[in-house]
């Protein structure tokens, strides 16, 4: 569903951009593909929100229950006496409830991160491997068919050095 | 989670005042509890594996020389600092108030030894598998386990007598009686300067010394509250 | 700010990328001679280590009272090491420091290949290793769980989640350069690369998720790195040995980690610098800022130890001054070489720019620091154990060949593992500098062009 065209520098490439804007494309359907992150705007702009954190706080929880059931639980269900420390001690479980909580809270911002990334893709996606070494992609979502066309023509009218869609990969 | 308790609490009394030094508690330990007998070499290096050791301070100038003795073992903590250090639960309280110690359990990280601050415990940094030449693995008692390298041991006050009498006094359906359970050395000082039994008895003999005017612990500010209270008085000083 | 970019301006991407990722190239001579010998001593030290485990402890220099050697001094040096990455990635990540980004990689890479080592000491120092599967925690039929209220098991759960957390932390910050790397690779590479950049294609909303992500990582694991060694100052702190029991353990501790990470992420920086000629991306400027912040590091250090000098010695207590007085008896030279290197000498040459920027010295001074650092941890952990609180059994101890080689191959195995990391994975955060140069543009400002960077949001 996407189509891919290559682009020299950002001035290229942003004129893409404004000539695909003008033929009526709208925004939401065209990114940028670059290996160097560019400031919001300057190519393209993109929704901020993200919602992975949510998933990294559900993390957090669920790894701060796991400490307790394992530091004050496994005290609870087999008690052993030692020293003068209560079976189940404030100080203890409270670092193994704190030291779970992050690393759960860790692994879920990273599982978060990947699935709102929607990586790894589950089929293949048009990409070119000149963007690592500085060129701009810009990627429009466009069915197949007339729309597509007119999106490739107008890429190439805006100076791409080629463009690639799924059915050529 | 019920409080499992025990109508005994072991304790023991030492009395420096009539402790002559002889040295005969120790090797009665090594004998009943299949301490590891240690080459001079390693003595040397600070290995020794001795459960009770007599420490032997030197008072005065000469001639007005005195020398002191304090037989030292486990003081079986009621606030062990040895026990909650233990990642695997080898070092624990046992509702008779001892310090277990569980061979199998010990994985050999050797934070009770540090931790302990009468430094009681011993540990086998060497293999001790050999350490009694024929015939003396003869004497080995096979009521308490020879230990593998890698592990902590100490002084349990002779739990393995205590185990048999509470048998015995079980099979006749009646409590332990005063003096009945002697762990090794109280039974072989000559001079009865240690006296074993159950504190949680106000008319047992350990109980009444243990209230005596000339009383003292080791190393009391720490607030480990150990078992063995130490007698010394004859009047002026204090070890 | 500006001599970097002005430098990295006129380079197109493509030169770069080159550039940045020259470490990667097939290997030299040098590079297999290198890993040779490197492997030659772990080899070494995992003999020794195998000689030790069937045997006995007694190839140690252990005995009774000092039951922990230079096994624990390499354990807490080595978790010492980790906070670098962590702490120079973190914090300059969050407060947006534009030097930051040549030293990411680096720094990073060394806090998990230190806290792996550090990992290992546990296990090394133990007399029954071969059941250290006790610790976990799981249901078995011995019924009993470890023991949650000892540090050692805190210990183990905290650098099991600093393991974890580092590595993805790593493996983060990686993800774009490694696309850039898979794009440029042939072959079995390719495939491998393809894989571990999990498809990744630098569309916008994928770099706008992973700025979010990189900032929230880096806010969680600061807190995780100085919980790690919180605990680890525990193992000491809450015992009841003169010399350990001090409330300042736990920050004394997380701060000499600190001083010890940003010395050792200079040295690094250095030799990696020289390796592999990234003379354009790691200037003068920035062991500047590295040493201004080293500076900082150092005077906490000092205070804190100064603190505990003071304290021992106002209030007086017998035994732990008998502690200090046996340790600053017995071990006068090391400890006036850890006062010199970790206190004197940084705290006085680091105030002046010319030292700060010339690359010999800092190689002299951060080596000197981590050496401090670590004769530190001895002198922290042998005297306490030597003269405890009964001293008829106060003792002594010297490591033996066995502890020496196990920490000799410790270091070749670290730096091993760098060095096999720096030939497979970018050891320069590769998009991260090129963000700069895509940032930046000259405007005219009144009579001149003043160079300017657009703002991180």
């Amino acid at each position: 569903m996407e189509t891919l065209g290559i682009f020299k520098d950002v001035e290229t490439a942003t004129r893409a951009v404004d000539g695909l804007i003008k033929a009526g494309f709208r925004e939401e359907t065209i990114t940028s593909l670059t290996s160097a992150p560019y400031p919001d705007g300057v190519i393209v702009k993109t929704d901020q929100r993200t919602w992975f954190r949510w998933m990294s706080a559900a993390g957090g929880i669920f790894g701060a229950c796991a400490g307790f059931l394992l530091a004050a639980g496994t005290a609870y269900v087999y008690p052993v006496q030692t020293g003068d420390k209560p079976i189940i001690a404030y100080y203890p479980t409270g670092i193994i409830t704190y030291e779970l909580a992050m690393l759960f809270a860790i692994l879920g911002a990273i599982a978060g991160m990947f699935l709102e990334m929607k990586l790894p893709p589950r089929k293949e996606r048009p990409y070119d491997p000149a963007i690592a070494d500085g060129f701009i992609g810009i990627s429009v979502s466009v069915p197949p068919g007339d729309r597509r066309n007119r999106a490739e023509s107008l890429l190439k009218e805006a100076g791409a050095l080629r463009t690639t869609s799924e059915e050529t990969l | 989670m019920e409080k499992i308790t025990s109508p005994y609490k072991w304790g023991m009394v030492i009395d420096l005042d009539r402790c002559t030094g002889c040295g005969a508690c120790v090797v009665a330990c090594q004998a009943e509890n299949n301490v590891a007998i240690c080459e001079k070499k390693e003595i040397a290096e600070g290995r020794n594996m001795h459960w009770l050791r007599i420490e032997r301070f030197w008072v005065g100038e000469y001639p007005d020389v005195r020398v002191r003795f304090l037989p030292v073992l486990c003081q079986h903590c009621h606030d062990a600092p040895c026990e909650p250090v233990c990642p695997v639960y080898a070092s624990y309280h046992n509702p008779d108030g001892l310090n277990g110690q569980v061979y199998n359990r010990c994985v050999g990280t050797r934070y009770c030894g540090n931790n302990c601050p009468y430094a009681v415990r011993v540990f086998n940094f060497h293999d001790h598998e050999h350490a009694w030449p024929s015939p003396l693995d003869n004497q080995l008692s096979p009521d308490i386990t020879v230990r593998s390298r890698g592990v902590m041991e100490k002084c349990s006050f002779c739990i393995q007598r205590i185990r048999r009498v509470k048998e015995d006094a079980k099979a006749e359906g009646r409590m332990i009686k005063d003096g009945e359970v002697q762990p090794a050395c109280v039974q072989t000082c000559p001079t009865e300067a240690m006296v074993f039994g159950n504190i949680s008895d106000p008319h047992s003999r350990v109980s009444r010394l243990s209230r005596s005017p000339r009383r003292f612990q080791l190393l009391e500010n720490l607030g480990t509250h150990p078992s063995i209270y130490y007698l010394k008085g004859g009047g002026r000083e204090h070890v | 700010m500006s001599e970097p970019e002005h430098a990295l301006a006129a380079k197109s991407a493509g030169q770069l990328n080159d550039e940045m990722l020259s470490s990667m190239r097939t290997p030299t001579w040098q590079w297999y001679g290198l890993a040779f010998f490197l492997g030659a001593v772990v080899a070494w030290g995992i003999s020794a280590f195998t000689y030790q485990v069937m045997t006995d402890l007694s190839v140690t220099g252990l005995d009774r009272p000092v039951m922990w050697g230079i096994y624990i001094a390499n354990f807490v040096f080595w978790v010492g090491l980790s906070h670098s990455g962590t702490m120079v990635s973190a914090i300059l990540r969050l407060s947006q420091a534009n030097w930051r980004r040549p030293i990411l990689r680096a720094a990073e890479a060394m806090t998990v290949f230190s806290i792996t080592v550090a990992g290992l000491f546990p296990v090394i120092h133990l007399g029954r290793n071969w059941v250290v599967y006790y610790f976990m925690p799981y249901p078995n039929q011995r019924g009993l769980w470890p023991n949650f209220r000892s540090p050692l098991l805190w210990d183990a759960t905290a650098i099991t989640t600093y393991i974890i957390g580092s590595s993805l932390f790593l493996y983060l910050g990686m993800l774009p350069d490694l696309a850039v790397v898979r794009d440029r690779a042939t072959g079995w590479r390719k495939k491998v690369y393809a894989i571990l950049a999990m498809g990744w294609r630098g569309t916008a909303r994928e770099w706008v998720v992973f700025r979010k992500a990189s900032t929230l990582m880096a806010a969680l694991i600061i807190p995780v790195a100085v919980s790690v060694h919180s605990i680890v100052a525990w193992d000491f702190a809450v015992t009841v040995v003169p010399g350990w029991h001090s409330t300042i353990f736990p920050p004394y501790f997380v701060i000499g980690a600190i001083t010890s990470g940003v010395a050792a992420v200079i040295t690094l920086m250095i030799i990696i610098r020289r390796v592999f000629h990234l003379e354009d991306y790691l200037t003068p400027l920035h062991f500047d800022n590295m040493g201004k912040l080293l500076l900082v590091i150092c005077l906490l250090w000092s205070y804190a130890y100064f603190v505990e000098v003071q304290t021992t010695w106002y209030a007086h207590e017998p035994i732990e001054w008998e502690v200090w007085s046996f340790m600053s008896g017995k071990y006068t030279p090391l400890l006036i070489l850890m006062l010199v290197g970790n206190s004197v000498l940084p705290v006085t040459a680091l105030c002046f720019k010319k030292i700060r920027r010339s690359v010999r010295a800092m190689l002299v001074i951060t080596v000197l620091i981590n050496i401090a650092m670590f004769i530190e941890r001895y002198l922290i952990i042998v005297p306490s154990l030597s003269h405890k609180n009964m001293p008829f059994v106060w003792g002594s101890y010297s490591p033996s060949w066995v502890e020496l080689s196990v920490t000799a191959a410790a270091f070749a195995g670290f730096t091993l593992m760098y060095t096999l990391f720096a030939k497979f994975f970018p050891m320069v955060a590769v998009t991260d500098v090129r963000e700069l140069g895509v940032r930046h543009t000259d405007i005219k400002l009144g009579r001149t062009k003043v160079h300017s960077l657009s703002e991180e949001e």
